[in-house]
């Protein structure tokens, strides 16, 4: 009973990260009805940017603010040069495109940086809290993720329902025809969303960074856990991807601790068929994941 | 060649089996006079071709993007590795035909991985399709992990080439390759009554002498850098000719045309069996012949001979691969695959069942895909997680979106430039003093570039932009591509 309640501790600061990855995910979503395969390559690149900055200056937290303005650029620049030209119908072209961007992206980052998996310190403490006479895992920087998660889900959820601009970016992704009818420059509310997906990937891989290592392909895996925890989540519900990305965490955790580590992709895969098979619109979502 | 199709049903069949024998013969040829470093690349160019024959029917006639070829590659590899190792002294499948039938195992086994994911996956949309294929590429080669003893975890299986002693012998193979005839070069028959008695003694010697050399040369290449697709790509970096394949790909391109002959009849796609076997047979006591002549001293000639016998291997199969594709997608089914990519609905309106005509496409290219992991099991003399990478399933669609998704010309183009490109950055890279870490990632920041590109500009890949380009000159619009 201990383990158990030691593996959920352990799994509830990555749970959180993926719940941002999947953030990330659903916003590009809903803003232009493409899944960004590219969106864990995006934040790769700003978490070397981080490292760099980090490494150049000392900070941490500038490394933070500079990778979140870097992920905003990449993601404004990935959608006007790559997204919006691609034909609108030609969804596999789409979704081949944002793999291509995953490849430069990957390769680009390996020319810079290296391929080597590279260290990256957490900014503080990362043993665990003791207390009852034992250490628990879970250490100052999972709180910090976790404060750091929680800041920022509720500062968007803030932005979508308190705010013209958020209400313009969901008339934008509801109905980008009417919205355009009503004024909305759904253009830009588009862009708006693959840049906040940006900011929230470039969050999520500064996060992440320190649990494991940094490498052009160490995000793959969470591309995986991140695109899991949307499609349960129904892909068009930010409220879903972020339970299901807590959720996602958890159950990985407690299968890795339960077994190995090595299992947390076949996880995520049997997770992802079990919903596929029994729910393939998502849990919170009611559009059609089945063509056929 | 329409009239003479519409008057002779059975003369599509005779056509697509003349074009596979003569496109064969001219590679088996080619890897005949070539020197045995192109021969490797022709081997890789061959293996990837072949799995992304597969790649058409399902990207670009299906119309579905999938990242699980890469792991189908390792479904196949891994069961032509453990079947041609552990059964080689069961009866009937065991030593002669050891690997032949490894390879039959290999194909079954991506038809019955390929009907189980196809059957959730075929009828997902786009992302979601390409989503849960990615967790397949991801997830897949981990299952090597899950079972270390079976499949060797983290470290792969070292494998044995069945050569030249193990899968095949000269003996059972020469016969065909005699009743073959026309392909085979006839010079060489003399050599085939003489083989088996030295061929065993031959085969100690080459392992004493040379075992540690030959076996530390894919023992580095496994264990040290194999594990980004990177280092698969640009492994062998001594020399480049580019263009050893393209010309020829355009002399075969000419010759499909020009050599169709009226009696093309049925049995030439029974020889066309016989012929890949007979290439198998013929260039393993090649080989075997240089070596025995050479004597112990030819060391190196040892090494290259393995890489020639597994170029007419990779040939052999990417010819039967490529004329059965060609027969399905000239076919009914062809048609049914683009009549459900177009319209799902007016297809289902038509009788065919939207949902079949997507997995029937799923396992058409989970068989070639486990075919080619066989044969790259084969090149590489290795099965392990680090070899079926997400970066293999990535390269092959690069290549095939490169070359073309709609046609299987553009699948052969898109091989070939997966095994050029990183050679000719290579060249450039040498000339101009580049650091490593720029020479071994330029390739795919290439790749990514131009496919990005390729979508934006020419989605039909560079034969799609010929075709237009050709179109346009011609002056009419052109809309429809054939494969």
């Amino acid at each position: 009973m201990i383990d158990f309640i030691d593996y959920l501790l352990g799994g509830i600061s990555s749970g959180a990260i993926i719940a941002l990855m999947a953030l990330a995910l659903v916003l590009v979503w809903r803003s232009t009805r493409v899944v960004n395969f590219a969106q864990l390559g995006q934040a790769m690149f700003t978490t070397y940017i981080a490292l760099t900055v980090r490494e150049l200056t000392g900070s941490w937290f500038l490394g933070l603010i500079i990778a979140m303005a870097a992920g905003l650029v990449v993601g404004v620049i990935v959608h006007f040069l790559v997204i919006r030209p691609v034909k609108r119908l030609d969804t596999s072209g789409a979704i081949i495109a944002t793999f291509g961007v995953l490849i430069a992206l990957e390769a680009l980052a390996a020319m810079v940086w290296g391929g080597d998996p590279e260290a990256f310190p957490p900014p503080i403490n990362n043993s665990g809290y003791e207390a009852f006479g034992r250490i628990w895992p879970f250490s100052p920087y999972d709180l910090l993720v976790l404060a750091s998660v929680v800041f920022l889900v509720l500062a968007l959820s803030v932005v979508f329902t308190r705010t013209n601009v958020g209400l313009a970016m969901r008339a934008s992704a509801f109905n980008p025809e009417v919205a355009r009818l009503s004024g909305v420059r759904v253009n830009r509310m588009l862009a708006l969303g693959w840049a906040i997906a940006g900011l929230v990937g470039a969050v999520a891989g500064v996060l992440v960074a320190p649990l494991s290592t940094l490498s052009p392909t160490s995000f793959d895996i969470f591309l995986v856990f991140a695109f899991t925890a949307a499609v349960i989540g129904g892909l068009d519900s930010l409220v879903g991807a972020v339970a299901f990305g807590i959720g996602t965490g958890l159950v990985i955790a407690l299968v890795s601790g339960y077994s190995d580590s090595s299992n947390a992709p076949l996880v995520a895969l049997v997770l992802l068929v079990l919903n596929l098979l029994f729910k393939p619109e998502g849990v919170f979502s009611h559009h059609k994941a089945r063509a056929v | 060649m329409e009239a003479l199709v519409q008057r002779f049903p059975g003369a599509r069949l005779g056509v697509n089996a003349v074009t596979a024998l003569v496109i064969w013969g001219l590679l088996t040829w080619v890897n005949q006079v070539i020197e045995p470093l192109m021969s490797y690349y022709l081997a890789t160019a061959a293996m990837y071709a072949t799995a992304m024959f597969g790649m058409t029917i399902l990207l670009g006639l299906s119309g579905q993007v999938s990242l699980g070829n890469g792991a189908l590659m390792a479904v196949g590899g891994y069961i032509f590795a453990l079947t041609s190792m552990n059964w080689q002294t069961v009866p009937i499948l065991g030593t002669p035909w050891n690997a032949v039938w490894s390879m039959v195992f290999a194909g079954f086994g991506g038809v019955v991985f390929g009907a189980a994911i196809g059957g959730i996956a075929a009828r997902l949309r786009g992302p979601y399709l390409a989503g849960l294929t990615l967790g397949i590429a991801v997830g897949v080669p981990a299952i090597a992990n899950r079972f270390p003893e079976l499949l060797g975890g983290e470290n792969g299986l070292m494998l044995q080439v069945p050569y030249p002693a193990g899968g095949y012998t000269s003996g059972d193979t020469s016969d065909e390759a005699v009743d073959d005839g026309g392909e085979v070069p006839l010079d060489e028959e003399p050599v085939y009554e003489e083989l088996p008695d030295d061929f065993g003694d031959f085969d100690e010697e080459f392992t004493d002498e040379f075992g540690d050399e030959l076996d530390s040369d894919p023992g580095d290449l496994s264990d040290e850098d194999l594990l980004t697709e990177d280092d698969l790509l640009s492994e062998d970096d001594f020399l480049s000719d580019d263009d050893f394949l393209t010309d020829e790909d355009f002399t075969t391109e000419d010759g499909f045309e020009a050599d169709i002959d009226s009696d093309a009849g049925a049995d030439l796609d029974a020889g066309l069996d016989g012929g890949s076997e007979a290439s198998e047979g013929a260039d393993i006591t090649d080989p075997a012949a240089d070596l025995d002549l050479a004597g112990v001293d030819a060391g190196v000639d040892a090494g290259f001979a393995i890489e020639q016998w597994q170029a007419s291997m990779a040939i052999a199969v990417a010819c039967v691969v490529g004329f059965i594709a060609l027969n399905l997608v000239r076919g009914r089914q062809g048609r049914v695959w683009q009549a459900v990519r177009d319209d799902p609905i007016a297809a289902a309106v038509s009788g065919i069942s939207p949902a079949g005509s997507k997995i029937s496409a799923f396992v058409v290219s989970s068989l070639f895909a486990a075919l080619a992991g066989a044969v790259f099991a084969q090149i590489l003399t290795y099965v392990g997680p680090g070899a079926f990478t997400l970066g293999l399933s990535l390269s092959l669609l690069v290549g095939i979106v490169l070359g073309g998704r709609n046609s299987f010309i553009g699948a052969i183009i898109g091989a070939v430039i997966l095994v050029w490109l990183p050679e000719f950055v290579l060249d450039v890279s040498a000339d101009r003093g580049w650091q490593d870490q720029i020479t071994n990632n330029a390739p795919n920041f290439i790749y990514g570039l131009l496919v990005v590109l390729v979508v934006l500009a020419a989605p039909g890949g560079i034969v799609g932009g010929i075709q237009s380009l050709a179109g346009r000159l011609r002056g009419q619009a052109k809309s429809s591509s054939s494969p």
